[in-house]
């Protein structure tokens, strides 16, 4: 399979076709290296440090699973960059692709073989953006840009739930490092946080892996180009959840929420979407629900967990990459050529296409797990796994065996009907395609038929150290076999060829019954998809026009509100109000003069809401300010009543003057909202007053005090403290003050001297500007 | 005041020489003439007091009894300051000149802003904060509306200082009560008073005052609503000021207060800055979606953004604390390249802001549209662009300080803010509109643009190094 890529000859796609097909050529032949090591049982971990701070490692862990995975991707990778050479090669943006393509490889090269689990939610994200780009690669389609932002929303939304997830588990295991955390699985298993940590793992597989209820996504993907439907949403990306969930088996499996969650999700993923498969009249769109299921099943087989299940689903991990990523070869060169994918249109296109054909008719008998294939072993391994578990887990059976039926007549569907038959009309007359494109269908088609015939090689390459390392136990023997015996997986074998066949015979009035069916069906996740996203939408549009509304008066209502509500909750929290305070002692203590200032005060206060002039407004401010002035002075604290009433009266003449010169505004229309604002006054006031009660309660710290009582006689000749303060103590900083309040009297003399001749000069010109 | 004193505040006292003989200088010769000359020269100065900072700093310096701190915190919130300040105004003068705004003011009201920065993130007393913190903010007031012919710009700095001056209220009222319950407003003072055991309940009044304050000034929500409105009035090379440099300085002292005065009581403020954390992220990740302008995106971007700092705030350790220091470094550099392209927009000669005139920008700039991509992705915080490492660390930090309700909050945010940065990735790369941008871009833009981006890519190696200095700072801090 490791074919050279000097053999592509430059005009196809020039140097970016020959190096992309070398690249993965290369990898898959260092990949190639590893097998004895790994086959003998002892997976190698090497590594460096990445940002250490942050506990960022990037490490690499190659065992069955991963080597597995790593040579799927290479080794398909190979084929389908050949592939893409021709298939794309005229498209003026072919080096693009390739970019794309290549980034996606290595970022799904490090998602498998990373140990660190950051690391490899560092190249989760970027198969996510590698493969938002490709399916969006047709970018003047309106639809696979839509596909392409579904696509990168769900599976990007999942994926930051599995960062969740992995920061949580890093923290229960005490260490990033999978290789350690593998080794922890009881602890982890009994920790309190296991189930977030389990559900976060899970939206982030289930998402990636199209799992229902999140499956929507990835029919939709198949807007990319072909070679990109069959490399990233058949063979591997798609795969990504799959590894997940068996990479962390040993650690978070074997629970009874971990066997119910993937048996239900994958059960119903594999039944639904097998039923879904016969609908489609897209033979693409068969093949991208077929891939569903089988995502499903591979769900489902690592939810059973047992020995033998682990072992069924390493073999059909492998046997639906190979035969599935073949058929959307397949398909990807009958659209080339003629122009059409639909299965009503193609007919007998054999005698047009023999190469194409024999490349998908191999790949399909696998699909229908006919022997002596690769496909048949799996099947068999399928049953085998099932019917050993309890009599009450029969379904499981079942549901494979329901799978098994319509994936035969799928696989009838995609490949007898096209080319078999009177040849038929299609949009280009039909014809073979280049060699680059129908051999590499061919020779996934080898390796299925070779893995079928010598089934020990594949045992002992793949199958056995995969197991090993997704059961997490080194000693279980694989063993995988064509044939042995007639056993009860056997006959049900046989029983689903029977049916298949019945099913593909009927498969037309099925389709246009079951098309009816789902068109009756209300749920519906496409458009539910969209509800989301305009709800969304309006939700921000709402919270914009009540929160943003470039009102000022409510951008201080809000600030106030939070206000109110944060003083209110503390003073609620800390059990605040407990006021020993003698009200009424204090009440009567109260005498005429203060009475008197309290009303102006609140007099000023109510005139300056009011009253409907500005200049009204300013000047009643200023009555408020000299009243809290006047209580200084009531309790003997001079000279903040001068600086308050010095601040007060330069402030209400500086804005008088400025309101002079602005112009008049009419009435404020909207006074609706007077009873809230004054509602909010009334509880921000309130609130402010009780926590001056409260504040009161608890004792002032008094050394100051203690320390001015005892220092201003000896040290400065006073007995007033405050006076001493002001002429001793701090000397310099009421020298401070008064030159401040110089400076600011200068300003507001030339802002008066202003006035008398007009704007400045700039102003006017300014004004000319606008 | 001694020596000792002044030595301390040398990088202040030069940039506060230099700004009033600059003052001086422009009135008494050619004015506006050379405001450009004056404003490469301010940038200039903050380049080698960023220099001199960086290289001379050592070990904790305290001056005037206390009310001033020179630590390796301080001098890693200056140096961010004053390079994100420098960046800003080279970057800035073409767009200036270009909208007639390049006035002689402009680099002497940042440089006064930029020392009240400089002011608040060493401040070691309540005074030396206030005064720090309103020299900043009054030079941005006036900044804010430096177009004075414009309606949007002087409503903004209207709004601005409104808003301002009531959050100011809060914080002295805050500092007052304080004061009354500890006796002292040094840091220092208060962190003796508030350690033991149960805070006094005006000294927690306080508290809640003043941090009420310093989230306004950081737009954290619910006191971000000026942040979108002055955004967009001003004029875009002040809003990329406003999003870069206050910043990290109002996010410095925040931490300085809550840490050096409040250290003692970590689980009385911790939950406020997580609330503070959780309603900025969501408020900023949900309001931004329905955005048409892009300034006001990036004003929602910048309040989710602050959320997420101060996921490493309320983790309450020096690992949070670090983690914060990293993901500010991070988001200014982002913001400078953002705002480096927002800056030249152009339309038939004519500045934009819609988003939509961002249609098929790709296909017309591939460079520029690869370099906005990259900041776009860094900014939603999608790995391996340092955007990422920056989320990882504060929630990273969160965890480990048994915040985990946060952290899975802090992702739900982040992945509904992803949506609108790739909403304009979508946009550039799929637009349909063939009419878009055609405006020439300057080449301190356009390295600004394209420098930010490529240090997005690069840092993903090791971060620059600057785990270390922030690890340093946060050391300090919470001594």
């Amino acid at each position: 399979m490791a074919s050279s890529g000097e053999a592509v000859p430059r005009t196809y796609g020039g140097p970016a076709g020959w190096i992309s097909v070398a690249i993965p050529a290369a990898l898959f032949a260092y990949f190639l290296q590893f097998v004895p090591v790994i086959a003998a049982g002892t997976p190698v971990v090497v590594g460096f440090d990445w940002v250490a701070s942050l506990d960022i490692r990037l490490s690499v862990l190659i065992d069955g699973l991963s080597l597995t995975f790593a040579l799927l991707i290479s080794g398909i990778g190979t084929l389908v960059t050949l592939y893409s050479t021709k298939y794309l090669g005229e498209h003026p943006e072919y080096p693009r692709f390739v970019l794309y393509l290549m980034m996606f490889m290595i970022g799904m090269l490090g998602l498998v073989l990373a140990d660190n689990l950051i690391a490899l939610f560092v190249f989760w994200e970027i198969t996510t953006i590698s493969s938002y780009l490709l399916i969006g690669f047709t970018s003047d389609e309106a639809k696979s840009r839509r596909s392409a932002l579904q696509a990168l929303l769900v599976t990007g939304t999942g994926g930051l739930a599995l960062l969740a997830g992995m920061i949580l588990l890093g923290n229960v295991a005490g260490s990033f490092e999978l290789s350690v955390i593998l080794a922890q699985g009881d602890m982890i298993r009994e920790h309190p946080l296991y189930l977030p940590i389990l559900i976060l793992f899970l939206a982030g597989a289930f998402t990636k892996s199209a799992q229902f209820p999140f499956h929507f996504w990835l029919p939709n993907a198949m807007a990319a180009p072909t070679p990109v439907s069959a490399y990233l949403h058949s063979a591997t990306m798609v795969k990504a959840g799959v590894y997940l969930m068996a990479r962390v088996n040993p650690a978070l499996g074997e629970t009874d929420v971990w066997f119910w969650t993937l048996i239900i999700a994958g059960g119903f993923t594999t039944v639904f979407a097998s039923i879904l498969a016969i609908r489609q009249t897209d033979i693409k769109q068969v093949l991208a629900y077929t891939t569903l299921m089988a995502l499903g099943a591979l769900t489902l087989f690592i939810g059973v967990g047992t020995a033998d299940a682990i072992k069924a689903m390493m073999i059909f991990l492998v046997v639906h990459s190979l035969y599935k990523a073949a058929l959307f070869l397949m398909i990807g060169i009958v659209d080339h050529e003629t122009g059409t994918r639909e299965a009503e249109v193609l007919r007998g296109l054999g005698r047009k296409m023999p190469l194409t054909f024999l490349g998908g008719a191999i790949a399909a008998i696998s699909m229908a797990g006919i022997p002596p294939l690769f496909g048949f072993i799996g099947k068999e391994f399928l049953y085998k796994a099932g019917l050993e578990l309890d009599t009450a887990m029969i379904w499981v059976t079942g549901t494979i065996f329901a799978a098994s039926v319509l994936m035969f007549a799928a696989a009838g569907i995609s490949v007898l009907r096209p080319f078999t038959g009177p040849l038929a009309d299609t949009p280009r007359p039909a014809h073979e395609g280049p060699w680059a494109m129908w051999i590499c269908p061919l020779i996934l088609g080898v390796f299925s038929l070779g893995f079928g015939l010598f089934p020990d090689t594949a045992e002992a390459w793949l199958i056995a150290p995969g197991t090993w390392a997704v059961y997490g136990d080194y000693g279980y023997e694989v063993d995988i076999y064509l044939f042995r015996e007639v056993n009860a997986a056997f006959v049900l074998s046989l029983v689903t060829f029977a049916a298949g066949a019945v099913v593909y015979a009927f498969h037309r009035p099925l389709r246009d019954w079951l098309g009816r069916v789902f068109e009756a069906n209300p749920i519906k996740f496409d458009p539910g998809w969209d509800r989301v996203l305009d709800g969304l939408k309006a939700l921000a549009g709402w919270q914009t026009r009540l929160l943003q509304s470039g009102v000022l008066q409510k951008y201080i209502f809000v600030i106030f509100l939070t206000f109110a509500v944060g003083v209110g909750a503390t003073i609620y929290l800390k059990d605040a109000l407990q006021i020993s305070v003698d009200l009424r002692a204090e009440y009567d203590a109260l005498s005429f003069k203060v009475w008197a200032v309290l009303i102006f005060i609140t007099a000023g206060a109510l005139l300056t809401a009011y009253t409907q002039s500005r200049m009204a407004a300013v000047a009643a401010l200023g009555v408020v300010g000299i009243g809290v002035a006047l209580i200084f002075i009531m309790f003997s604290a001079p000279d903040v009543a001068i600086t308050q009433l010095l601040v007060e009266t330069l402030v209400v003449v500086l804005v008088a003057v400025a309101m002079l010169k602005l112009p008049h505004l009419g009435l404020t229309k909207d006074r609706g909202r007077r009873p809230l604002h004054a509602a909010l006054a009334l509880t921000v006031g309130t609130l402010t007053t009780l926590v001056l009660f409260a504040v009161l309660q608890s004792d002032l710290d008094r050394r100051l005090t203690d320390y001015f009582e005892i220092a201003s006689w000896p040290e400065a000749f006073g007995r007033n403290i405050v006076n001493v303060i002001l002429v001793d103590f701090r000397a310099l900083d009421t020298f401070g003050e008064i030159a401040v309040v110089v400076i600011a009297a200068l300003a507001a003399y030339a802002l008066l001297r202003g006035t008398q001749y007009g704007p400045p000069r700039d102003e006017i010109e300014g004004e000319e500007r606008r | 005041m001694t020596a000792a004193d002044l030595a301390i505040i040398l990088p202040e006292i030069v940039l506060a020489l230099f700004a009033m003989g600059a003052m001086l200088a422009a009135v008494y010769t050619s004015k506006d003439a050379m405001a450009a000359a004056l404003t490469y020269g301010t940038a200039t100065v903050f380049l080698i007091m960023a220099f001199y900072i960086a290289v001379t700093g050592d070990g904790t310096r305290v001056g005037f009894g206390g009310m001033f701190i020179d630590d390796a915190f301080a001098r890693f919130a200056k140096v961010a300051i004053l390079l994100s300040a420098a960046a800003v105004l080279v970057i800035g003068v073409e767009a200036m000149e270009k909208s007639d705004l390049l006035r002689f003011e402009y680099p002497v009201l940042i440089t006064l802003s930029v020392i009240g920065m400089m002011m608040m993130v060493s401040a070691g007393d309540l005074i030396a904060l206030y005064m720090g913190l309103e020299l900043q903010s009054l030079a941005l007031y006036v900044i804010a509306s430096l177009r004075r012919d414009s309606v949007r710009s002087t409503e903004a700095g209207l709004k601005y200082f409104i808003l301002g001056a009531l959050s100011s209220g809060l914080l002295l009222y805050g500092a007052s009560l304080v004061y009354g319950y500890t006796g002292t407003t040094l840091f220092s003072g208060i962190i003796e008073t508030a350690a033991g055991g149960e805070m006094a309940l005006g000294l927690l009044f306080g508290l809640v005052f003043v941090m009420a304050g310093l989230a306004f000034k950081v737009s954290a929500a619910p006191f971000h609503m000026w942040t979108p409105d002055v955004y967009e009035g001003a004029p875009t090379p002040i809003t990329a000021l406003l999003a870069t440099a206050p910043k990290v300085a109002a996010m410095a002292l925040f931490a300085r207060v809550v840490h050096d005065a409040f250290g003692g009581a970590v689980g009385d403020w911790q939950q406020i800055v997580a609330v503070l954390a959780v309603a900025s992220m969501f408020l900023g990740a949900i309001a931004a979606i329905g955005q048409t302008d892009i300034k006001r995106l990036m004003a929602y971007s910048s309040i989710s953004h602050m959320g997420f700092a101060l996921i490493g705030l309320a983790a309450g350790t020096a690992q949070g604390v670090e983690a914060m220091l990293i993901y500010m470094a991070i988001y200014v550099t982002m913001n400078i390249g953002t705002f480096a392209f927002i800056m030249t927009m152009e339309k038939d000669r004519r500045h934009v802001t819609e988003i939509s005139a961002l249609s098929s920008f790709a296909s017309r700039e591939p460079a520029k549209a690869l370099a906005i991509l990259v900041l776009m992705f860094s900014l939603a915080g999608v790995p391996p662009l340092v955007g990422f490492f920056g989320k990882y660390a504060v929630l990273l930090a969160a965890v480990d300080a048994g915040m985990v309700w946060l952290a899975i909050a802090g992702v739900i945010a982040s992945v509904i803010g992803a949506y609108y940065y790739l909403r304009i990735v979508y946009l550039m790369y799929f637009g349909d509109d063939r009419e878009g941008l055609d405006g020439q871009m300057g080449t301190a833009a356009y390295i600004g643009l394209v420098g930010c981006a490529a240090l997005m890519l690069l840092g993903v190696i090791n971060l620059f190094g600057l785990e270390a200095p922030a690890a340093a700072a946060a050391e300090v801090l919470l001594r």
